[in-house]
């Protein structure tokens, strides 16, 4: 067991961290400088996965595209969702954020933002045939469905409704459907697509949000003016030369780089697919999903969890003060704060105090201190529950503390924490999810982007959950074989 | 100690002086004072609670006492003075090699081999080579006639195959002094003679044994010296014959006849 779980460590920690230095290096070997951008991938038409291809792309993505060329840069694109895309540019994970940045007041006294690249104007959502809500007023006491700090969710708490927080607008438009919420403010551009690509008979624009147009930048961090200066000059000239236009009207067929530039018509869509091709083409992200980030993340974390668990137990367990006392702080405050929240500890909150991880070592972390913290207990009881005579007649023999847990102790409590312990692995397995939204692409992430671009929630969330549970049942097999063997010993 | 008129030059095997020991407010030992020649038996009589046991798990330092000093042949503790941490721990676990310990519950390790179970000790605390501790460890178990039940686990034994295990993890040890507590009282009665025949036969065979028990008969015949004990201290002394066959005080007397005699 033992040297099972030591060589799945060795060659995870093979598997991820050689691969990954060695893109460090080519990264570092090129001369460009590299600037990561931060956008959703979950808002078409601005910034989404095509279905045929799987590529990212969208209005933003090439506009960001012809800056980069103008400007010299390599770019990197990371998808997170909206909330969690400034806490990104904040904590030096992104450069840029290129997804519908709308100009504010706040915003412009935080961050380092770019010229407008679009004008747009804000739209109410509301289920078809609703006509109590036709203005911005009417939104009052109403409940919306809003990205929590989006600058939309701004307008419709300042017009008095109050603001279900979303992932995305994919979300908002099935909650507003559903009946869940009676409105959404947004991008009129994002809605008309929504309708198009979905052909929805079921929410219509209920009118304009206000009467200002709202405009649209990349946001940089503050201190970044070099790059804020190169991106302006690049945007003038994309402008000057109608790069912009050609980008703009590709998509919207109108010209929303200038404040009039006609009216968008998104009537064609995007082409819808059936149900069936949705599931067809993103079958193999999913799975890619799962292989290459939940399945590692999930064995790595176990693994050194476990250790982990051993050492905490035995702290624990041991008659020094400080050391039990730490260790039951320790089990304590894991098992009394949420996961999720742990996840944003590590991942956004440490960097504030010079302590920055990769998204997957940041997860690796946090999922292996969870793990301990409900394994220390399993892997304590277990020990416990060995005889105390199994203790002294290792004693006896002259087996030194060490060995005594190592030879005669362990071997007999994995037998008691096999079944406890699987649980754990099977929560950790389905708990990777949460990686998505700490940057992490994986499975679940990948039906999320996929659910955005497509609508088809049911279906690619099902099929999502099929491949958890096939992983979940060859684990509940891998336990039935372990306890078998285990159980060698045991009068039956 | 043995009343023989044979005179021993050499000192004690085991030395015990003084020995104190409380459980929170409870005393059990009030001083405990006898010495064991090279080559006896020595067997601990006494109600329960009377400090038997403990005097016996001190000699192997699976309690540690108060106060009074433990001397097993080249090595002695002196327990009021045990320096506290990993001296005090090295001083006992010294003493504890002294001696190999049989448990009224045999304790072996269920997850090994009859043959793992008694190289464990030689090979892994004493780091002797595995191929003597398993030649040594199969000379044992025909001396304790499971010769062919090495590869064996434990649970597929009988109680009393399991404690004659249990006897020969203890000698692979080579103790200067095997230490019995109570080693069948966990047993089934058929099963209690095939134990005691193996103690017998070591008794006469050198090994210097302290054994606690309940087995009046066993004690009278194996035992050169009885202990019997109540309250913490030891009442009486002297050889089997006397304590046993013609016990002078009257806790020993009440405490035989209703062993002897339980109707």
């Amino acid at each position: 067991m033992r040297h099972v779980l030591r060589g799945v460590v060795l060659f995870l920690l093979l598997v991820i961290v050689v691969p990954a230095q060695a893109s460090a290096a080519t990264a570092r070997d090129t001369e460009q400088p590299v600037v990561r951008v931060g956008t959703e991938g979950t808002y078409p038409p601005f910034s989404f996965h095509d279905p045929r291809t799987e590529q990212l792309t969208g209005y933003d993505i090439e506009v960001i595209k012809a800056i980069a060329k103008q400007a010299g840069w390599k770019l990197e694109f990371v998808e997170t969702q909206w909330d969690a895309i400034f806490p990104a540019l904040d904590a030096e994970r992104i450069d840029v954020i290129a997804n519908q940045v709308s100009l504010n007041d706040e915003r412009q006294a935080k961050y380092g933002l770019s010229d407008t690249y679009t004008f747009s104007h804000g739209v109410i959502v509301r289920r078809k045939g609703d006509d109590s809500i036709k203005t911005l007023a009417d939104l009052k006491g109403k409940t919306t469905a809003q990205s929590a700090t989006s600058n939309w969710a701004q307008v419709a708490r300042d017009a008095g409704a109050k603001v279900e927080a979303v992932e995305g607008f994919a979300q908002a438009a099935a909650l507003l459907a559903q009946g869940r919420v009676d409105a959404i403010v947004n991008d009129n551009i994002a809605v008309l697509d929504y309708l198009a690509s979905t052909g929805s008979d079921d929410v219509e624009i209920a009118g304009n949000a206000g009467k200002e147009t709202s405009e649209q930048v990349l946001a940089f961090r503050k201190t970044d003016t070099a790059r804020i200066d190169q991106a302006n000059k690049a945007i003038t000239a994309l402008q000057d030369d109608g790069t912009l236009r050609e980008i703009s009207e590709k998509y919207f067929k109108a010209d929303v780089s200038v404040p009039d530039g006609g009216k968008a018509d998104l009537s064609e869509g995007r082409g819808a697919r059936s149900t069936w091709e949705v599931l067809r083409s993103t079958a193999w992200p999913m799975f890619v999903g799962l292989l290459k980030v939940t399945i590692p993340l999930t064995l790595v974390s176990f693994a050194i969890g476990l250790v982990l668990a051993l050492l905490v137990a035995l702290a624990r367990i041991s008659s020094y003060r400080v050391l039990s006392g730490l260790a039951r702080a320790f089990i304590s405050i894991i098992r009394g704060t949420p996961l999720l929240l742990q996840l944003f500890i590590v991942f956004y909150g440490l960097p504030q105090i010079g302590l920055k991880f990769n998204p997957f070592t940041a997860a690796i972390i946090a999922f292996s201190l969870n793990v301990a913290g409900y394994a220390a207990e399993v892997v304590r009881s277990a020990i416990l529950a060995v005889p105390k005579g199994q203790w002294e007649a290792a004693s006896t023999i002259g087996l030194n503390y060490p060995l005594t847990l190592r030879r005669i102790i362990l071997p007999q409590a994995t037998r008691t924490a096999v079944p406890p312990l699987s649980n754990t692995l099977l929560s950790l397995l389905k708990d990777t999810s949460l990686g998505s939204v700490v940057l992490l692409t994986e499975l679940f992430r990948e039906s999320q982007l996929a659910a955005a671009e497509s609508n088809e929630f049911l279906a690619l969330y099902a099929f999502a959950g099929l491949y958890y549970w096939i992983i979940c049942v060859g684990l509940a097999a891998a336990q039935k074989r372990l306890e078998t063997r285990l159980d060698r010993y045991v009068a039956k | 100690m043995t009343d023989t008129t044979e005179q021993n030059t050499e000192p004690a095997r085991i030395r015990v002086h003084g020995l104190e020991k409380s459980f929170g407010d409870q005393k059990v030992l009030r001083g405990i004072d006898f010495e064991s020649q090279r080559g006896t038996s020595t067997v601990l009589l006494g109600p329960s609670g009377s400090g038997k046991t403990t005097v016996l798990r001190s000699l192997n330092v699976l309690e540690t006492p108060e106060r009074g000093v433990i001397g097993i042949d080249d090595v002695e503790v002196d327990f009021g003075q045990l320096p506290a941490g990993k001296a005090g721990r090295r001083e006992s676990n010294r003493l504890r090699a002294q001696s190999g310990m049989v448990f009224q519950a045999h304790n072996l390790f269920p997850h090994r081999t009859v043959l793992e179970n008694i190289i464990e000790g030689p090979v892994v605390a004493q780091k002797r080579p595995r191929e003597e501790a398993v030649a040594e460890a199969k000379t044992l178990l025909d001396q304790v006639g499971l010769g062919d039940r090495g590869d064996a686990y434990p649970f597929q034994l009988s109680g009393g195959q399991q404690q004659r295990v249990g006897i020969a993890r203890a000698l692979a040890l080579k103790p200067r002094v095997v230490l019995f507590d109570e080693p069948t009282s966990a047993l089934d009665p058929e099963l209690v003679g095939e134990v005691l025949a193996v103690i017998k036969d070591l008794a006469a065979d050198d090994w210097t044994t302290v054994i606690v028990t309940h087995e009046i008969r066993f004690a009278e015949q194996v035992a050169d010296q009885v202990l019997f004990l109540d309250g913490g201290v030891i009442v009486e002394r002297g050889p089997s014959a006397q304590v046993i066959g013609d016990p002078r005080e009257e806790r020993t007397r009440r405490f035989l006849k209703r062993i002897l005699d339980p109707g």
